[in-house]
């Protein structure tokens, strides 16, 4: 704050050990993998002695981890996709359509904000087995579209900043509704759908819950729960276990290096607004 | 007739979200309060009315005492810590270092992956046998015997609290850094000026002015606490007991497990009013506070 340009190094000392026991649990883990089972109950912090690499492989051979990698990305990215087409189509009549039948879709459709999935999980369990979604990976992605309220409202505020002339314009130029959505607003909420496809995919990739409830064949597991069924599997050899972890921290890790910027900006984005 | 097509057009861009926000939110919560009111088992498909029984049966099943007890608990525990380390942690990360752009990664990565994952790997550190690592530490440093972290009732509690805020401080942190930053340093220069000691300069600049930053972290963390199932759930299992269940973790047990439908409705309605409650009562609350000190 005060002295702008001189690096205080007395901080990074101070920060270290902070920074030094957060880390921590994933050195741990990453560790862990390179031992035998023996190696990990005798010294689990330290350095293999041994480097063993055969976890990797077992690890690939006894779980369907490309199956399950390969169903949480469908999932993810179908989701996604749609609930950010869902979500920006609402916000457009809202905002460029503006009426009294509108002005209460929008009261309506923000109440969604205050129910949480707890609460509408019975019905829910009970609709999804009539309409025999259970164990479909396509009626999990229908059940997540109820997500796109969130996106709906971060649509919303952002097409709000979209001068009022430019669809105006496009009429004159004999643009129909769907057409100004698509070829001129669409395009142009852009760094929204950056911040709603972050928060979306957070949410889908890391969920446990509804894949819990609603998935229940192996072939059909996504990662989260590849790793939850291995727990029991696995319950006694750590060091296979943690090698599971890793892998499946891969994506998101690589995720995260990729998109911190936007995470960061999303965040405060989505926080300022909400 | 040219107006009128063209406003059907218009609404038709709200078919998709209108049906599945009914399909999927409204019409399950409206039977949630309707089956709250019935003795529906899953079996047999007629139901008989059966009053508030249900919602007087919460109070005597302990499962469902435990949960909401524990969820409260852990809600208001961990929203009070993190903001107590966040806070504080961002005025760090706002400052001039060598090393601050590996410890802001550092300390923001842990809220990336899934809550399951973290309490999975905790729950190797808090291995309540010697052979767990944390007992280890404490045995080679303190001589102390095994702890058992995660199946004693308080320390079980503890464990998830913590864990928490160890996965969720630093999210919280770019939070109050982002308005940190838009602090104006002139502020601070002024005060310096005027003689104030760089402890008087946080509590009487920065603290108020993070005012707006707080009220949507504290919304943010109440409202999610609320609502945890995942890291309880693969550390302790919710035990030992019923100690560490959730209200997520006895409405999946009651309602899809034990096909009580009835209680564990009234359960779900009853949460959705201790959510609505506290997320109104706190945002009231807050703001009334950022007028107060700004």
């Amino acid at each position: 704050m005060t002295n702008e340009n001189r690096k205080n190094w007395l901080l990074d000392i101070l920060m270290l050990p902070i920074g030094v026991i957060t880390f921590f649990p994933f050195y741990l883990i990453i560790v862990n993998t390179f031992k035998s089972m023996q190696e990990t109950a005798l010294s689990p912090m330290a350095l293999p002695k041994k480097w063993v690499f055969t976890n990797y492989t077992t690890v690939f051979k006894e779980t369907e981890l490309l199956r399950s990698f390969s169903n949480s990305l469908t999932i993810t990215v179908i989701s996604v996709l749609l609930m950010v087409i869902i979500g920006a189509m609402a916000a457009y009549p809202i905002v460029f359509n503006p009426n009294r039948t509108n002005k209460f879709v929008t009261v309506y459709l923000l109440a969604g904000f205050m129910i949480p999935f707890q609460t509408t999980l019975i019905p829910l369990f009970q609709l999804m087995t009539d309409l025999h979604f259970i164990d479909r990976l396509y009626g999990l992605v229908i059940l997540y579209m109820g997500g796109a309220v969130f996106v709906f409202f971060l649509m919303m505020g952002y097409m709000r900043t979209i001068p009022k002339e430019l669809p105006e314009a496009a009429i004159i130029d004999g643009c129909g509704v769907g057409g100004i959505f698509w070829r001129i607003i669409f395009p142009l909420l852009k760094p929204i759908t950056v911040t709603s496809i972050i928060y979306q995919t957070m949410w889908i990739w890391n969920d446990f819950l509804a894949p819990m409830l609603f998935l229940n064949s192996k072939s059909n597991s996504t990662l989260v729960l590849l790793v939850y069924s291995a727990k029991g599997e696995f319950s006694v050899n750590w060091p296979l276990f943690m090698t599971l972890t890793v892998i499946t921290l891969i994506p998101i890790f690589i995720f995260f290096i990729v998109m911190q910027k936007q995470i960061v900006k999303g965040i405060v984005g989505g926080a300022v607004k909400g | 007739m040219g107006k009128l097509l063209r406003q059907m057009k218009f609404q038709l861009f709200l078919l998709p979200i209108l049906l599945i926000y009914t399909l999927f939110s409204i019409y399950p919560l409206l039977k949630s309060v309707l089956l709250s009111f019935t003795n529906f088992d899953g079996y047999v498909k007629t139901y008989d009315f059966v009053g508030l029984n249900n919602y007087m049966k919460i109070f005597t099943d302990d499962a469902l005492v435990s949960g909401i007890s524990f969820t409260l608990l852990f809600a208001f525990a961990s929203t009070i810590l993190i903001t107590v380390l966040a806070i504080p942690l961002a005025i760090m990360l706002d400052q001039n270092f060598w090393s601050k752009n590996v410890h802001r990664a550092i300390f923001f990565f842990p809220s990336i992956p899934s809550g399951l994952l973290l309490a999975y790997i905790w729950g190797f550190i808090l291995a309540p046998i010697s052979s767990g690592v944390l007992n280890g530490v404490l045995e080679a440093l303190f001589g102390m015997g095994p702890q058992p972290w995660t199946s004693d009732p308080v320390l079980a509690k503890a464990s998830t609290i913590v864990i928490t805020a160890w996965a969720a401080t630093g999210w919280h942190a770019v939070l109050y850094l982002a308005f940190l930053q838009s602090i104006s340093k002139d502020y601070y220069e002024a005060a310096a000026i005027d003689g104030a000691t760089r402890w008087q300069q946080i509590r009487l600049i920065t603290l108020p002015l993070l005012a707006p930053a707080m009220t949507i972290s504290v919304m943010l963390l109440l409202t999610g606490g609320l609502k945890v199932f995942e890291i309880p759930f693969a550390l302790t299992r919710g035990g030992p007991g019923f100690e560490t269940h959730t209200i997520t973790q006895v409405i999946v047990l009651r309602g899809i497990s034990e096909t009580q439908y009835g209680l564990a409705s009234a359960m779900s309605v009853v949460f959705f009013l201790i959510v609505l409650a506290i997320a109104i009562f706190q945002v009231k609350f807050m703001q009334k506070r950022e007028e107060r000190i700004q």
